[in-house]
């Protein structure tokens, strides 16, 4: 015979934050949707917003592996490359994403291509550091050790900054495969990114409920734009989850800077609780990814047609 | 020193343990409101106890000798400020191996001794509970693993504890409330030890926060936490089972020292005598449950004697006080090439508890030990150099310039219950003018075999770890026994419910209960005793048994 539950300290504050915060994320993204100023034909649009996509990746990964990497005290030399080429990718991505009729260009494509390796580079490296721990590839480990998502992260906008350049490259399949290959690669990247954040947000037990939403939504999403890739129909339930997806990755660092105000001290003790707290830099993937989605959509569609 | 000097539960309100100089509402009792449960101690037992028993509908009132601290304000990060924390009342203690008391196994204040316990969380290996049939040693608890299983859960479920995904030893269990913290240096040395020796090794499951929960905050691993913790991070008693006493009605009476439980003519208790703001006075109950853990509780049985029980309460066959139990504690410590720091995070982060499981003939000894990585700080690691290697001057400054670079570990080793080793009270008196206890304690030969065996198995981890220069230190810890629970009453106090063979309205809730000592810390299964007892109480009421 078990007495009632105990009564949990009260969910009030965490709706009011949630409410407050999906409000304010979902107005940032209306006014970033309409200060979004696509040109050109199809191919062009994918082509911006892949840049764009890649660069919000960038700024995300720069941010994230600076701090972390900042908290490891930069005591390999090798962490200083991690946020170099994230800043590297970040330029060419922005390039790309304000003058896409130079995504082909020689230049941005190598340094993208130099980026996206360097992150597979750094997967390797982090997988290493995780194996090399006493309890190898424990749950621990994948925990606390380095990550798989931000190495993984750099890897995808290098990706994305190469496609936008096949986008423009002519080349037959243009107009048919590469924007359905490139709809299954955002599909993935997405779940990758659920994956990453549905795990870390397991490590913090979902103590808050509105840690559910990057478990939820972008997996619909994903789902949605994969099943675009086969059939262009799909993609009109895409758009709206891949929206959603969008506002997701701007009310993370809100939600996350309510996280790091529940911390011992505080926003008074920051230099300690953004170490310590829920990362600051780490969601705006989903807005990247999602920002990569919604432009291949219209070159989806017009290659189902 | 960390001193409070007036009652702070007074006038209708509590201290808020979560907010800065706020109160919460408190609902007070008069001295001749004759309340459902007068509770003696608000530590693991009597805290938890209060909590499930006001949360039951009864009206309860919890005691306690110690103030009601305010952890974000009182606590500093002062190892020696922080001594106002332990029960440091004059007390005897003697035998072969004297038990040093104070700091290492009694605290004194709202939530007990897991105000500055390590909080580690573990359950008893099942078998333990039955030890004499399926194991050959000790002495059978009256209840089983199974029945307190439901309740270890709800006590791990209330105190939100952080564990590892899968705890390779015990049972099967349900996943851990929060997730294991990120293992500290120490922690991995044990870890890569036991690696490399081949035997298993796991995070503990601890009652610090991995993650916000309600107001209370999430770990910041600063260390401190023996010495009291100033985040609310760690779920001691007094920021979970006690807020919701409180929440649920139950009065908290701090800085009230009960000197005796009074009897009526009937055989019963009808209440106790108690020392709050300078003077006695006397609040009527219609139960007294005594939480003063293993030391106070007997202490206040064999005080409270009077013409119908001139042995003292529930001692019809002089077991009051008596099968006292420890944990032994010898450690081994070593110098590594790298730092290590241990003094970071909770003390203790990594856990073997092989040789609790090991049933093989190649230990010469009955029991189990389980051993986990340390993390003194800086002053009492430096007197612990003076006082257990001599060291000195020059010396000892040398040493601590490599503090940086130990790591150790320390068993909690089972020892046997004895009859000899207990608890009297002596014929000096305290500043209360109540008779002062006597601890007497002496190792068994078993006990003695035990140590030398984890010495060794230590030994074994530290220099697979590559730690070099060992050395051994002993030292013991928790306290265990004294009103054991049982199902015959010529050989038991209480019964497996806690309830006195001899005086029905008297129970005992606290670590003096147990009739054995097991191989881990016993802070949880406490907990979950005192969470199978409220639930018992509650259906005794309904079915008209108390
Ligand atoms: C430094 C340290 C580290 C520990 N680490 C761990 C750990 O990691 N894991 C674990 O499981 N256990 C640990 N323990 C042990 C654990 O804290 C105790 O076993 C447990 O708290 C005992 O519970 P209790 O209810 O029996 O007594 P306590 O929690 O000690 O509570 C007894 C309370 O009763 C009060 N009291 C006593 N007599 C009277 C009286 N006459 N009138 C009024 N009040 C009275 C006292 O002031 C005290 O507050 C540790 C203990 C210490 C000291
Ligand atoms: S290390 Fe964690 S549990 Fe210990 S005192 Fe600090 S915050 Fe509290």
């Amino acid at each position: 015979m078990l007495a009632p539950r105990q009564p949990e300290p009260s969910h009030r504050p965490l709706i009011a934050v949630a409410a407050a915060t999906v409000a304010t994320a979902t107005g940032l993204g209306w006014l970033l949707q309409r200060a979004w100023n696509p040109k050109g034909d199809v191919n062009h649009r994918a082509a911006q917003a892949l840049g764009a996509g890649a660069a919000i990746l960038c700024i995300s990964v720069a941010l994230d592996s600076a701090i972390e990497h900042y908290r490891g005290q930069f005591k390999d030399r090798a962490m200083f490359v991690g946020p170099t080429m994230a800043l590297l990718g970040l330029g060419a991505a922005t390039y790309i994403a304000f003058r896409p009729e130079h995504a082909n260009d020689r230049l941005p494509k190598i340094a993208l291509f130099t980026v996206g390796a360097t992150g597979l580079i750094g997967l390797a490296f982090h997988s290493y550091n995780i194996l090399k721990r006493p309890g190898e590839l424990s749950a621990l480990n994948l925990f606390y050790g380095a990550p798989a998502g931000a190495p993984a992260a750099l890897t995808l906008a290098g990706l994305y900054g190469v496609i936008a350049g096949e986008m423009l490259s002519g080349r037959d399949n243009v107009s048919t495969r590469l924007p359905k290959h490139t709809a299954a690669l955002i599909a993935f990247s997405l779940m990758g990114t659920v994956a990453e954040a549905g795990f870390l947000h397991f490590r913090g037990a979902f103590q808050d409920p509105a840690m559910y939403a990057p478990v939820t939504i972008p997996p619909l999403a994903a789902l949605s734009i994969g099943a675009a890739a086969l059939t262009p129909r799909a993609a009109a339930f895409a758009e709206p989850l891949l929206k959603a997806t969008a506002v997701l990755g701007i009310a993370g660092p809100i939600f996350h800077a309510y996280g790091i105000h529940r911390n011992m001290g505080g926003w008074h003790n920051w230099t300690q609780m953004i170490l310590q707290g829920p990362p600051l830099p780490a969601p705006p993937a989903f807005l990247g990814i999602a920002a990569a989605g919604l432009g291949i959509l219209p070159a989806l569609q017009e290659a189902g047609e | 020193m960390l001193e409070v000097a007036e009652p702070r539960a007074v006038a209708g309100r509590a201290p808020d343990v979560f907010r800065e100089g706020k109160w919460v509402p408190m609902r007070t009792y008069d001295d001749n409101e004759e309340v459902d449960f007068a509770i003696v101690g608000t530590g693991a037992g009597g805290g938890t106890l209060a909590c499930k028993l006001a949360e039951a509908g009864f009206s309860v009132i919890a005691f306690d000798a110690g103030p009601f601290w305010r952890p974000l304000e009182d606590f500093v990060s002062d190892e020696r400020d922080q001594g106002g924390l332990y029960w440091t009342d004059e007390r005897i203690t003697g035998g072969a191996d004297p038990i040093e008391l104070g700091s290492n196994n009694s605290g004194r204040g709202v939530g007990g001794s897991t105000v500055h316990y390590t909080m580690i969380a573990l359950r008893w290996r099942p078998e333990w509970f039955q030890c004499r049939s399926k194991l050959g040693y000790g002495r059978d608890w009256p209840i089983s693993f199974d029945e307190l299983e439901p309740f270890y859960e709800e006590a791990e479920e209330a105190l939100k504890i952080s564990g590892p995904i899968s705890y390779p030893w015990s049972r099967r269990r349900k996943r851990y409330p929060y997730r294991a913290h990120p293992v500290n240096a120490a922690g991995l040395v044990l870890a890569r030890g036991c690696e490399a020796i081949g035997v298993q090794w796991s995070p503990l499951p601890l009652a610090t926060l991995s993650a916000p929960r309600g107001m209370a905050h999430p770990c910041v691993y600063r260390g401190f936490c023996a010495y009291g913790c100033s985040t609310n991070a760690k779920q001691s008693v007094l920021v979970t089972f006690i807020p919701r006493a409180l929440n649920a009605g139950a009065e908290v009476r701090d800085l009230a020292m009960v000197g005796k439980i009074e009897m009526g003519k009937d055989g019963k208790a009808t209440g106790l005598t108690y020392h709050r703001g300078g003077a006695w006075r006397r609040q009527k109950a219609k139960h007294v449950v005594v939480a003063g853990y293993a030391i106070e509780t007997p202490r206040l049985l064999l005080n409270s004697k009077c013409d119908q029980f001139r042995d003292g309460l529930a001692n019809e066959n002089g077991l009051v006080g008596t099968h006292l139990m420890t944990h032994s504690g010898p450690g081994v410590w070593g110098i590594m090439d790298e730092e290590v720091r241990c003094y970071k995070a909770p003390p203790c982060m990594a856990v073997t508890e092989h040789w609790n499981y090991d049933d093989s003939d190649k230990k010469d000894f009955r029991g189990g030990y389980a051993f986990m990585s340390q993390g003194p700080l800086p002053v009492g690691w430096a007197e612990a150099q003076a006082i257990n290697r001599g060291m000195w001057g020059m010396k000892l400054r040398q040493e601590m310039t490599r503090y940086n670079h130990v790591a150790g570990l320390r068993i909690v080793g089972e020892t046997e219950p004895q009859r000899h080793n207990r608890v009297e009270v002596a014929d000096e008196k305290d500043q209360y003018g109540l008779p002062i206890p006597r601890v007497t304690f002496s190792y068994s030969e078993n006990d003695r075999r035990l140590i030398e065996h984890s010495k060794g198995s230590m030994r074994a981890v530290l220099e697979g770890a590559g730690a070099k220069e060992l050395w051994t230190d002993h030292d013991t810890s928790h306290l265990m026994g004294g009103c054991r629970m049982g199902d015959d009453p010529d050989d038991s106090v209480v019964d497996r419910d806690g309830r006195s063979w001899s005086i029905p309205n008297l129970w005992v809730c606290d670590g003096s209960l147990f009739p054995t000592s097991g191989g881990v810390n016993p802070s949880l299964t406490i907990q979950a005793l005192a969470c199978r007892m409220g639930d018992r109480i509650s259906g005794m009421a309904k079915r008209g048994e108390l």
